[in-house]
């Protein structure tokens, strides 16, 4: 069966080492297929059971938010159910509105800083770019109820502006910040180098390279970033809570108190009246409507980049 | 192991060397979701020789090559139809685990790939570990044959204990030689095992091939016809058909294969008409 | 040769030609203004809650040795709420990481190539679902049914009510079903990150290890994770980070009683969430404290990111070629 000449260090050695191998590893073979049998079992119970929790609050949101949605609920200020009428809750347009604005605030502070800050740690070795980098890494990883004790220290407490839209939507880019300078550092490091060449090569000032090639190209990914960024910031309710005061009143200023969508089901989940309970389903389901639409439109336009770079 | 002895000629009618049989390939056909990639081949690998596959890309050798120690398991819609036989047992149908028939039918891949995250002794007795074999004694033994085996026991002796990224290309390849070595396997498959390395590491691994084969069968798919010639006893021609999908042409000592084969085609492609 | 994932941007390769900052124009001064202003706002940051917090730090100092919170005089002690916060996110990170792992590798070893991405896709999706949702699922769904039927039954066994404490308090709201939407609620995150880890392992490895004889878990452990292990590191650090720094989903589920409490069944608090429950009422120096838990929160947050890229950086270097 066996060759045993040639290259063995000494013939009878070798003929003994691998009779050894070959009768160890036959022994522990049927076990070795037994585990490995057993642990890929364990995986398949494993996404079972991740599935499971998963799957029910998808069906959960469904069920109990579709019957929620009607006219009222999205063009109607809310109201206080009573003993006579317990199913008045009116609507959430305050909190529809409340979100869309902080999120367009938040993003005209957060997109111009966030998106040049990240040129600059994509194209300079300074200093200052590492150490915006360790910077802009550990906020991104900060508990957001921090933005929100910063927007009350810094805003209402020390500029005294009040509770307001504008101290949410500060909390808010806060927030965004980082995961903007981070995402358009990313894109625009993945830049082929061969085109900022080409237009040295033609001649062209760096900082028109800069902005005429290397930032169109890199758009797409930015812009993936960027709306990222808002679908975080849209579900966030922990940095808006402390700071706008949930108004009850549709408001489009910055300077007016304002409600949010997750901050009403915060506010609304352990409310005594049913109706008020069902309804925040109905918010969850909006809500979670939002930041899929967000998130499948960032995924469009990263393959659409990868279209364009091939 | 006699009744493999028996015929004179291979089943393709060709004279074969006489030698005792390795493995016997007998009409194996591998297709991808129903698109077949390589079928017909028939032929017989002679222990202790050098058995090359050689054609033009898209031939089916590597995909030929694969299904020898059953890779192509790992392919969803992947199927492998004939028989391959390994000391006349059928690595598919017979009473022998894909473990097990990997631990006997060894393979190096086309780019060095040692284990990153091991050293280079752990990479040396990786195959023996798989195995169940825990005894040190047993392992260092081993470690130290397959690496004087693959030639590499001399530069590395002294420095086991680094990973083994740290090697150069050709170095990282022969550790990969030593790897499948450890577990003294009967056959070796080596998918183009020099095509990414430079001429004089290329020389090395070529030089251990002709070493090696008084201890293990060797078939190797190679791209470069002087590589067939210098190294090889035995050659198998592969070409693509008109449907795309590559056939055995000619299967013969790879002394006929370059001078006088029997197939117009063959001589095309060894010739460099074509290819 | 080694191909690893590439989670943190690295310094070292930052392009040699660097186009914007090699010209001293308009534009490069505009890049350095926003980019120092980026810099302030997050020292602000740091400072502004900091400084808020002082007179909790100086006058009582009872932080991190009191259980006790009571306003409006004090004292103010954590403990509770850093053993909640403790309690709730390991065991949250252990399930998660269990039960994520072994779901990454289902994903990329088991499931049919065709319905990979789907669930790649769904993944993803559910990873950024917002916290709340999580939440208000546990509070309105999971709570109820921890009530009638998993916390009595946890009840029936020996010496439990010893260990996790007697079922049924607060509508079914505890430390233990708080730990449990977390882990629902991190472990899309988890698995996010680690079946693309687990999927960029090169192929060439997985066939080297197999064709030397390896079953496919013994392939899994001994060459794919470790090969994957960086951005494992990756993916458990940022899971524990989302669970300590979560708010609203604990404040719903977790009861909001600042009782330093080891029973699991009992309901109790963490420090996020605490710090939005008790905002709204307070007063004068309770916000000091507040401000203080949020120093707290910070420094674990900070700490947990120093840590993983501490990691992350050593592990490289140990596979790079020294």
């Amino acid at each position: 069966m066996m060759n045993v000449a040639g290259l063995a260090p000494t013939p009878d050695t070798g003929h003994e080492l691998r009779a050894e191998i070959r009768r160890t590893s036959q022994n522990a073979r049927a076990r070795r297929v037994l585990v490995s049998r057993v642990m890929m079992t364990l995986c398949a119970v494993a996404i079972t059971l991740a599935a499971v929790p998963l799957v029910m609050l998808i069906f959960e949101l469904l069920q109990k938010g579709i019957p929620v949605l009607d006219t009222t609920f999205f063009l109607k200020e809310p109201q206080s159910p009573t003993l006579l009428s317990p199913n008045a809750t009116g609507g959430v347009s305050n909190a529809i509105i409340g979100t869309l604005a902080l999120s367009i605030y938040a993003s005209i502070m957060a997109i111009p800083v966030g998106v040049l800050a990240g040129i600059y740690l994509a194209e300079s070795d300074s200093k200052l770019a590492s150490v915006l980098r360790i910077v802009s890494q550990t906020m991104a990883g900060a508990p957001s109820i921090l933005m929100g004790l910063f927007a009350f220290s810094f805003i209402i407490q020390d500029l005294h502006i009040g509770f307001s839209a504008l101290a949410g939507s500060f909390a808010l880019a806060v927030l965004m910040l980082p995961v903007i300078a981070i995402s358009t550092e990313i894109s625009v490091r993945n830049v082929p180098q061969t085109l900022r060449e080409a237009g040295l090569a033609l001649g062209a000032k760096p900082h028109k390279i800069s902005l005429k090639v290397v930032l169109p190209t890199a758009l797409s990914g930015i812009v993936t970033g960027v709306i990222l960024a808002i679908s975080r910031a849209i579900g966030e309710t922990a940095p808006v809570m402390l700071v706008i005061a949930g108004g009850y009143t549709d408001s489009w200023k910055p300077l007016d108190p304002v409600s949010a969508l997750p901050l009403t089901i915060f506010m609304n989940a352990k409310s005594e009246w049913p109706s008020l309970r069902a309804q925040t389903w109905g918010i969850a389901l909006v809500l979670v409507a939002f930041v899929f639409v967000l998130s499948l439109t960032a995924r469009i336009w990263a393959s659409r980049k990868q279209k364009v770079g091939n | 192991m006699s009744e493999l002895v028996e015929s004179e000629t291979s089943p393709l009618g060709q004279p074969r060397s006489g030698g005792p049989v390795a493995m016997r390939l007998e009409n194996v056909a591998v297709s991808f979701n129903g698109r077949t990639a390589v079928r017909d081949a028939t032929f017989d690998v002679t222990k202790n020789r050098v058995t090359s596959l050689i054609g033009p890309s898209g031939s089916g050798k590597t995909t030929l090559l694969r299904a020898l120690n059953r890779l192509h398991d790992l392919t969803p819609g992947a199927k492998v139809s004939g028989r391959i036989l390994l000391e006349g047992t059928d690595i598919y149908r017979g009473n022998i685990t894909v473990t097990e028939l990997r631990s006997r039918v060894g393979m190096v891949f086309q780019r060095p790939n040692p284990f990153p995250t091991m050293t280079i002794y752990e990479n040396a007795v990786s195959g023996l570990r798989f195995n169940g074999i825990k005894k040190k004694a047993i392992l260092d033994e081993a470690a130290e044959s397959s690496l004087r085996a693959a030639a590499l026991w001399d530069s590395v002796s002294s420095r086991l204990k680094v990973t083994a990224g740290q090697l150069s290309g050709g170095e990282q390849q022969r550790l990969c030689i030593a790897r499948a070595l450890a577990l003294d396997p009967e056959v070796l498959l080596m998918d183009e095992p020099t095509s990414a390395l430079d001429p004089i590491a290329t020389l090395h691994i070529e030089n251990l091939m002709t070493t090696l084969k008084s201890r293990v069968t060797i078939i190797i798919v190679t791209h470069n016809m002087q590589q067939a010639a210098r190294i090889s006893d035995d050659c198998a021609f592969l070409l693509m058909g008109e449907d795309r999908a590559g056939e055995l042409i000619e299967f013969d000592a790879t002394e006929k294969i370059f001078n006088n084969p029997a197939d117009s085609r063959t001589l095309d492609y060894t010739l460099g008409r074509f290819g | 040769m080694v191909l690893l994932p590439d989670l943190l941007p690295q310094p070292e390769e930052v392009a040699e030609f660097s186009s914007a900052t090699s010209s001293r124009s308009w534009y490069h001064y505009l890049l350095i203004a926003v980019s120092l202003l980026f810099t302030l706002v997050s020292v602000g940051f740091v400072l502004s809650i900091l400084l808020k917090s002082l007179p909790t730090w100086a006058h009582t100092g009872t932080l991190l040795t009191s259980r006790v919170w009571q306003p409006p005089n004090g004292p103010y002690g954590g403990l509770a709420m850093i053993v909640g916060t403790l309690e709730t996110s390991i065991i949250a990170l252990a399930i998660a990481g269990v039960v994520g792992l072994g779901t990454s590798i289902a994903i990329v070893f088991l499931i049919p190539r065709r319905l990979r991405n789907i669930v790649a896709t769904f993944i993803e999706l559910l990873a950024a679902v917002p916290s709340i949702v999580y939440g208000l699922w546990g509070f309105l769904v999971l709570a109820p049914f921890m009530l009638n039927t998993v916390d009595p039954w946890l009840n029936s066994w020996p010496f439990a009510k010893e260990v996790l404490g007697t079922s049924g308090q607060e509508f079914g709201s505890s430390l233990l079903l708080a730990a449990i939407v977390l882990s629902v609620m991190i472990l899309p995150t988890f698995v996010a990150i680690s079946r693309e880890v687990i999927a960029a392992v090169p192929q060439d490895l997985i066939e080297a290890s197999l064709s030397l004889g390896a079953t496919r878990w013994q392939m899994i452990k001994d060459v794919v994770l470790p090969t994957a292990r960086i951005g494992l590191f990756g993916a458990t650090f940022l899971s524990l980070a989302r669970a300590t720094g979560e708010t609203v989903a604990v404040a719903l589920v977790a009861g909001g009683v600042a009782n330093m409490q080891f029973h699991l069944l009992y309901p109790g608090t963490s420090i996020a969430s605490w710090i939005a429950l008790e905002f709204g009422e307070a007063q004068g120096n309770e916000i000091s404290a507040l401000m203080a838990l949020g120093i707290l929160l910070m420094a674990i947050s900070f700490s947990l990111s120093l840590v993983s890229r501490w990691l992350v950086n050593r592990q490289r270097k140990l596979l790079a070629k020294v």
